[in-house]
């Protein structure tokens, strides 16, 4: 009879096999989930240029972008406060992580709002998934897809740290899970990074 | 605050500052009439420094165990390069729009 099952037959715990790159399980999770979103909003912005490279009249309805300028501020200032939250959280100061996710998660909501202020301006003359008055419809799909993919990350995830900033602050979660929740939100964040040059400021171009 | 973390929070800040300069810039250029064919290349430069900036110093995976890095590095890097393949039918279709004809 080998070794091993010698140990299972007197009841010891059966050895654990060692974690992948020697990293902690839910952030390597993390990680996953980050490279299969990052394959998601690929084919979309992949999408989105295929089809504007490929239609002559692709429509430019953004005469200004001072809406998409202070959304991009707020989502930069909100990774930076979560940022602090991280920081905060490691260095055990609960009430600080606390204030720090919070105002980031303010951010987060502030940008969903102007987000669909934006909508809202676009769906009012006329665009739509099946619709565009400027053009091809094409671009109201593929407008909205790219867009509200990336709204519905941002909104979910301001949901996540307002629940990862309560759990914390009642001690169900600790800083491992702070750092989590901040990977995550740096990435919706380098996702919008990506989605304003292709949609919106290429538009200006001539 | 030791050391280390005081320069964390620089680091952060330093981070913080290059993106809006960046960002900045993308919106300066967008205004410039430049022609679309630049434009994206200059566009698609800024952003990929963007995400080096977020991807190493916001998300930490810089301070993570070279192993790692490579694993997430060459698996993204793979099926980023692969979804290239679409152009050359975006460009066909494009002529295709324009002319009236497909490429024999």
């Amino acid at each position: 009879m080998s070794e091993a099952h010698l140990t299972v037959g007197a009841h010891t715990a059966p050895p654990m096999e060692a974690r992948p790159f020697a990293i902690p399980s839910k952030k390597f999770a993390m990680w996953l989930f980050i490279m299969s979103d990052v394959m998601t909003f690929a084919a979309c912005i992949a999408v989105y240029s295929f089809t504007r490279n490929s239609t002559p009249d692709w429509p430019r309805p953004f005469h200004g972008l001072t809406n998409v300028a202070v959304m991009t501020l707020i989502m930069l200032t909100s990774s930076l406060t979560m940022l602090f939250a991280m920081k905060s959280a490691k260095l055990e100061d609960k009430a600080g992580a606390f204030r720090w996710l919070m105002l980031t998660a303010l951010g987060g909501v502030i940008f969903t709002v102007l987000h669909v202020r934006d909508w809202m301006g676009m769906i009012n003359q006329g665009a739509g998934l099946l619709q565009n008055p400027w053009g091809p419809p094409a671009f109201g799909a593929s407008f909205f897809v790219i867009t509200g993919f990336s709204l519905l990350h941002i909104s979910v995830g301001t949901l996540a740290v307002i629940i990862v900033a309560l759990r914390y602050k009642g001690g169900r979660y600790n800083a491992d899970d702070v750092e989590i929740i901040s990977i995550f939100w740096q990435f919706v964040g380098l996702v919008w990074l990506f989605i304003v040059p292709v949609v919106y400021l290429m538009n200006l171009a001539p | 605050m030791t050391t280390a973390q005081g320069q964390s929070t620089g680091k952060y800040l330093i981070v913080y500052v290059c993106l809006l300069a960046i960002t900045a810039l993308q919106f300066f250029l967008g205004y410039q009439h430049i022609a679309g064919s630049q434009l994206v290349v200059r566009f698609f430069t800024f952003a990929v420094i963007e995400s080096l900036l977020v991807v190493l110093f916001w998300m930490n995976l810089g301070s993570e165990k070279p192993g790692f890095i490579k694993f997430i590095v060459y698996f993204m890097l793979f099926v980023l390069v692969c979804m290239n393949y679409i152009w050359t039918d975006s460009f066909r279709l494009l002529l295709f729009r324009l002319t009236g004809m497909g490429p024999s």
